[in-house]
């Protein structure tokens, strides 16, 4: 679970230089790639460490996503509790609602195959739409809060401050679990089970619970995700839905279990997206690129792994 | 023997005529329940369906409404024609929302040949695929073109009357799915014909440009580098059609960017919830076929508003509730007039009709540029004022007069 600088410098460089050439080209496109990226990132990091540790791809990672932006707005417009200070209730009801969710599905298919675990995933995300769609309908919500609009300007350079939030999330969340991973005992737990979970297991570790803890753990994390977005976005049933793509092909392009190479791929593709959004005409290619510099990258890193 | 057995058969069929006069009058609607357009019109519905009922049903005869969920799904919506016609033997079909879902509906509803009186969908394959033959057919929602044409008409007019209202340049941020590109290509097609001096725009477009962004309903959000093209544009009045879900969003992205058009308009199917209740809202324009506060200018719509909130402790809030309200009470109208359910009598009747709608304008049959039932033909232009939406435009159901220009 790591990405190591002195063997990837080469790829560091040209991560510094790509951000340095746009921008000098375009300022705000870098900018914006920063903090969309960076929102790609850590959503995509829980998801990123449910795959590397139980091994199982959650495709209904980004609707728990949507179930904290619900909660968030409920706790809003019941209580009027502004969506940051809700970050803590959120978080506690969806540990909750992950731990259960987990010990009543997928504890069950954990050794059942990758098909079992999909479609039990692809069956909770169904459960969760449709649950959503029933009590609140399909109609887009918003919560409105000044702060998340406020913008700043700097000698002509017009930008928005919130969302530069997103940034200090992501590596606060990584940062967070690299010290939990290596620092406590848990976390050296959970690394060696992600390694090895028959080792693990005659070393007399918990697989059990630390499959239960890291799903949990990630579905939390959510919460705090939700708490940072809703200020800047509409909700609705299929909201957290594209973020589960999303957020497996920046697994997918760190490479399995490399936290780190997340955080760095959501920056490049999200500057890459940003980039393409601002050439006039042709904002309808940012997917084509996402998805074009994702495949460059997987293919160039077997070709890599063949030699 | 014999003669009893004549008077029992007699005495029998008398009974099935009878029993057929105190059969209902089944109408059959399709809605997608689970969005709020569907969910409301049903309601509106059921309102008009009671209101008839309480005042003696229609020809001595109860009537019945039978709602299907079509989910916003096209395989839903015509197996909903499918199961309405031969499962409740319903005499009409009524509905229902979504061009997508329509077209699907279209054979199953030439299959049936029922007379068919269908409030929304708006794309003109929508109507294509109808054809020119369905005398059946009758259609309320104005079709795209027609609504492109109306506001041509309502600028054109709006500016006429506020000399400092300028509609010269105009921008256009559009989804980049079916829906966005082709308002774009509408408008393209609109400058050319003003370029030549025709078309509903001639004489008020000078330029025109546009932008494409990922809608919020499809995984995008991220608006600010269209905004940024278009504040370099500097338009008179920006224009974005998209989706509910963009709406707040694109209004704070375009606050954060520093972008203030003189008139920001959005043309989305549906506007989130309370968004008049966002202070991001005030002086944003729209485009629709009813507010709320037409109840002000037109006894029906206030009637209308009135009643719907006292059967279901709600506030209607799109135009598919009184929309839905109209689509019975036009039928009813026509039952009326027909006196019988007779189909070319009662196709007869409908096409002559002027019943005084809810949403402030007398709804008239005429054709239109495939159909020989068009119902309404034009769009009326709002503004959110001070957390409420105004009539601006058609000025003879106008509740305000247009706040120019907007600001944050």
């Amino acid at each position: 679970m790591s990405f190591s600088f002195k063997n990837s410098y080469k790829i560091l460089l040209l991560f510094i230089l790509f951000m340095v050439v746009i921008g000098i080209w375009n300022p705000n496109a870098l900018l914006d790639g920063l903090q969309r990226g960076s929102l790609y990132a850590v959503i995509a990091l829980p998801l990123a460490l449910v795959l590397g540790i139980l091994g199982v791809l959650n495709l209904a990672h980004g609707d728990f996503l949507t179930v904290g932006l619900y909660i968030i707005y409920m706790l809003n417009t019941r209580f009027d509790m502004d969506p940051l200070v809700s970050i803590v209730p959120t978080v506690i009801i969806l540990a909750i609602m992950g731990a259960v969710i987990y010990l009543l599905t997928i504890k069950n298919v954990i050794d059942e195959g990758h098909l079992s675990q999909l479609l039990i995933t692809f069956g909770i995300s169904l459960i969760l739409i449709e649950g959503i769609n029933i009590i609140w309908t399909s109609m887009p919500r918003n919560v409105y809060t000044n702060y998340a609009y406020a913008a700043k300007e700097v000698a002509g350079f017009r930008f928005g401050t919130y969302e530069l939030l997103y940034i200090l999330i992501a590596v606060g969340v990584l940062v967070g679990l690299q010290l939990f991973l290596k620092k406590t005992r848990l976390g050296q737990a959970t690394f060696a089970v992600g390694q090895n979970p028959k080792g693990a297991k005659i070393v007399g570790i918990n697989v059990n619970y630390v499959y239960l803890f890291v799903f949990t753990l990630a579905v939390a994390i959510l919460g705090v995700v939700a708490g940072f977005m809703l200020p800047r976005t509409s909700i609705f049933p299929a909201v957290g839905s594209p973020f589960s793509l999303k957020s497996f092909a920046l697994a997918a392009m760190a490479g399995m279990g490399n936290l780190n190479g997340i955080l760095f791929a959501g920056i490049t593709l999200g500057i890459g997206e940003a980039a393409i959004n601002s050439i006039p005409n042709y904002g309808g290619w940012s997917d084509i690129v996402f998805f074009g510099v994702l495949i460059i990258v997987i293919l160039a890193r077997s070709y890599r792994g063949a030699k | 023997m014999l003669i009893i057995s004549l008077v029992l058969v007699v005495t029998f069929m008398f009974s099935l005529g009878v029993l057929a006069q105190d059969d209902p009058i089944k109408i059959g609607a399709v809605n997608p329940l689970g969005d709020i357009t569907g969910n409301q019109s049903s309601k509106a519905m059921e309102l008009a369906v009671k209101e008839i009922n309480d005042n003696g049903g229609l020809l001595g005869r109860k009537v019945e409404l039978i709602v299907v969920d079509s989910e916003f799904k096209p395989e839903k919506g015509a197996a909903a024609i499918d199961k309405l016609a031969t499962v409740d033997e319903v005499d009409f079909f009524v509905g229902g929302m979504s061009s997508g879902v329509h077209q699907a509906q279209i054979p199953s509803l030439k299959k049936y040949q029922k007379i068919t009186i269908w409030a929304g969908a708006a794309s003109y394959l929508a109507e294509q695929a109808v054809g020119p033959d369905a005398d059946w057919y009758f259609h309320l929602h104005p079709w795209d073109y027609q609504q492109g044409e109306s506001y041509g008409v309502g600028w054109t007019q709006i500016a006429e009357k506020n000399e400092n209202v300028e509609i010269g340049r105009i921008f256009l941020a559009y989804e980049e799915g079916g829906f966005g590109t082709a308002s774009f290509e509408s408008y393209e097609e609109y400058v050319a014909l003003a370029e030549n001096g025709e078309g509903p725009y001639a004489g008020i477009i000078e330029e025109f440009a546009g932008a494409s962004f990922k809608s919020a309903a499809l995984g995008g959000g991220e608006y600010r580098a269209m905004l940024r093209q278009a504040k370099e544009y500097d338009p008179d009045l920006f224009i974005w059609a998209g989706y509910a879900a963009d709406a707040i969003p694109m209004l704070a992205q375009s606050r954060e960017v520093g972008f203030e058009p003189p008139l920001y308009v959005g043309a989305p199917p549906g506007w989130p919830a309370d968004f008049e209740a966002n202070p991001l809202s005030d002086k944003v324009v729209l485009y629709g076929m009813w507010a709320p506060a037409l109840r002000e200018v037109s006894d029906i719509a206030d009637h209308f508003w009135t009643e719907y909130i006292k059967l279901h402790k709600e506030r209607p809030a799109t135009y598919f509730a009184p929309l839905g309200y109209t689509n019975i009470m036009f039928l009813a109208e026509g039952i009326k007039q027909a006196g019988t359910l007779e189909k070319d009598v009662l196709i007869e009747a409908l096409r002559n009709v002027k019943y005084d709608s809810p949403l402030g304008t007398t709804l008239e049959i005429s054709p239109s540029n495939v159909i020989s039932n068009q119902g309404f033909t034009e769009q009326k232009i709002l503004q959110y004022q001070d957390g409420k939406q105004e009539v601006i435009w058609p000025f003879d159901v106008s509740t305000a007069e247009i706040e120019y220009p907007f600001s944050w």
